[in-house]
């Protein structure tokens, strides 16, 4: 089975569990529809949809023409900068915006570009710095939008 | 009408309104310029900027990111061969042979004015439009109002050019997230999954910030590393210098190319989700089908440079009539400025021109200030717009990360939001990964409540389900489904046939 195969079987079992569970939604005396009526449509169709996509790939497998070689991609970056991303978001009410987001843009950029010697060292600081800072003063002290304080830093 | 927009003109001109629209416009070239940064992600990094705005500043920021990114994109296609935005691909085939054989300045100026041109032309149906439209719109009921966003749904499914069984998945996942959360006529809790914070529902932009911005920004990480810098490419002694009368001269000498695409542009603007990309080829095509000289095409072609950045412009305009009139995000950008509206209570759809004329004709000023505005800023940045691409994507993208990390917290000061981006971000980037279009999704998204809303209370006013098919309008439109699928699977096979024909005939 192809990746479109897996994709088709995962949007089944995701769908067919959902509707399962409105099942047990109860209706509403108020409208002569409940709760469940629409999710049922639109899960039912996205069962079916999928169940078709599972098929055409299973059909279509034997006349699949051969993948051309793609360019090498650099996943491991991907899952890294993902990573760093994911830790920036837990870690944002925690530390604070101006913290988090200086320990993020100083991380993220490293790993994209690993700086060389001390002067790349204090152009992904800078950047940091300037992203950090210049966010913060744009937003919450010109245009009134609210960033997250650190509810351990208290910054 | 004239008096509203004349007033608008003269109040979109204060400096509290030129200030934003300028910089919108700025944003919006430099991002276009940009390789690998797209429009939808540009005007994202905008969106929060647009928080502490009112309304008007907000969304001329935004149309002005909308009208600079159409046209910015053809810098880096006429000077690098390499199109800063999807919409400037079919620039690159005649803008950089001509740069090359020693016309640069002519092969910009040619784009940029003919841009300019189309830009105004889509703005002339924009204004004239949209009004009528609307009026029209006003007469649906809700069986009108749900067999229309089928369609538009189904449209986008069909036109996407990878499988349309992919395509109408992904327009159904589209449904599948507003269904969790809560009933949005009747506020019940439902599919919440056991978390607490899904109990209020999914708001549509950190989703769409999350599918278009982050999974853009990791489809662009997996291709770094070892690549040469675009900087290299540059040759930084090249003159853009023309005569600008000429050049115009150029563009207006040919009143029918300008006017069919731009037509072509408009046309597709009005139907949701296809883009200025899909405008741009399509206006591309026809110019050379209708040219005296197509052997010409691809080899610095004037007429192709007009064709493509007339279409994509005026296809702005377009885009900007179905938001306004019914309400439907003509594409992720209209979807964005959609979800700024929201943010500052305005409902759009056929009541919006009727309730908010001012707001209504200060995006119909803005859009017309916008295009001398991108002018004057091509005119005087094109140059430096060649230093701005040597900017290290590995500087840049944790910057845009952040702004859309701002964008989704802002929204209403919760993580929760944060969280909802992460998680579409990296659903996003899977269904970039399996070949999955992300458009209809997004308009799934952004379209569900909508079509729930409407479902229900049809069936509330009249439980006789045969009135979504024997109501004239209402049955049309679902006729028009069927037909845009049925269009769809017949293309599909085509180009199937054909692909097989040529296969064949290697051999």
């Amino acid at each position: 089975m192809s990746r479109d195969g897996i994709a088709g079987l995962a949007v089944l079992a995701a769908s067919l569990v959902l509707y399962a569970l409105t099942l047990d939604l109860k209706d509403n005396p108020m409208v002569p529809v409940g709760p469940g009526f629409y999710p049922r449509i639109v899960l039912g169709l996205t069962a079916l949809l999928s169940l078709g996509l599972v098929v055409s790939d299973s059909l279509g497998r034997k006349n699949r023409p051969k993948e051309a070689p793609k360019a090498k991609l650099n996943y491991a970056l991907v899952a890294t900068s993902f990573g760093i991303f994911a830790l920036y978001c837990v870690a944002l009410p925690g530390l604070g915006f101006r913290i988090a987001t200086f320990t993020y843009v100083v991380a993220a950029n490293a790993v994209l570009a690993p700086p060389r010697g001390w002067k790349g060292w204090a152009g992904s600081i800078a950047l940091g710095l300037a992203t950090a800072f210049l966010t913060w003063l744009v937003f919450e002290r010109e245009l009134s939008v609210l960033l997250p304080r650190g509810a351990w830093t208290g910054f | 009408m004239l008096e509203l927009l004349g007033t608008a003109l003269v109040n979109v001109a204060q400096f509290k309104y030129l200030l934003p629209l300028f910089l919108g416009t700025l944003a919006g070239v430099v991002g276009g310029a940009l390789p690998g940064v797209t429009i939808t992600m540009t005007i994202i990094v905008v969106l929060p900027f647009t928080f502490g705005l009112d309304p008007l500043q907000g969304l001329a920021a935004m149309t002005g990111v909308y009208v600079g990114g159409s046209a910015g994109g053809l810098v880096t296609a006429v000077l690098l061969g390499i199109p800063g935005t999807p919409s400037a691909i079919a620039t690159t085939f005649d803008g950089h042979p001509m740069a090359r054989k020693g016309q640069p300045g002519r092969a910009i100026w040619l784009g940029v004015w003919a841009s300019f041109f189309g830009g105004l032309l889509g703005g002339a149906f924009l204004i004239l439009a949209t009004g009528p439209l609307a009026k029209f719109a006003l007469e649906f009921g809700p069986w009108e109002f749900f067999s229309l966003f089928v369609l538009a749904l189904s449209m986008v499914a069909g036109l996407v050019e990878s499988s349309l069984a992919k395509g109408l998945v992904a327009g159904g996942l589209g449904l599948v997230v507003t269904i969790l959360g809560n009933d949005p006529v009747m506020g019940q809790k439902r599919l919440t999954l056991g978390m607490p914070s899904l109990e209020g529902g999914i708001d549509f932009l950190p989703v769409l910030i999350g599918v278009f911005a982050f999974a853009q920004v990791m489809t662009e990480v997996e291709r770094m590393g070892g690549a040469a810098r675009l900087g290299d490419a540059v040759d930084r002694s090249l003159s853009l210098a023309v005569s600008h009368l000429k050049v115009i001269w150029e563009i207006l000498s040919r009143p029918f190319l300008l006017l069919w695409c731009s037509f072509i542009g408009v046309l597709i603007g009005v139907l949701p989700a296809i883009g200025g990309s899909a405008a741009s080829m399509f206006a591309y095509d026809q110019a050379k089908k209708l040219s005296k000289q197509p052997q010409k095409f691809g080899s610095g072609s004037p007429e192709g440079i007009i064709a493509s950045e007339s279409s994509n412009n005026a296809n702005v305009g377009g885009s900007l009539v179905t938001i306004m009139a019914f309400g439907i995000p003509g594409d992720a950008v209209t979807a964005v400025m959609l979800g700024a509206l929201t943010i500052h209570g305005i409902q759009s759809g056929p009541l919006f021109i009727q309730q908010n004329p001012q707001l209504a004709y200060g995006i119909f000023a803005a859009y017309l200030i916008a295009h001398p505005l991108m002018v004057l800023i091509l005119g005087v940045a094109a140059r430096f717009m060649l230093r701005i691409v040597t900017v290290p994507k590995a500087a840049l993208f944790p910057v845009v990360l952040v702004l859309c990390v701002i964008g989704a917290y802002a929204l209403n000061n919760t993580m929760q939001n944060v969280h909802i981006l992460l998680a579409f971000g990296l659903l996003g980037y899977a269904m970039v990964k399996g070949g999955f279009p992300l458009a209809p999704f997004i308009l799934g998204v952004i379209l569900g409540d909508q079509i729930e809303i409407n479902l229900i209370r049809a069936i509330m006013t009249d439980a006789d389900p045969w009135l979504f098919l024997t109501r004239p309008i209402s049955g049309g439109l679902l006729v028009l489904s069927v037909a845009s699928l049925a269009f769809a699977i017949w293309q599909h096979r085509r180009h199937k046939a054909r692909a097989a024909a040529e296969a064949d005939a290697d051999f």
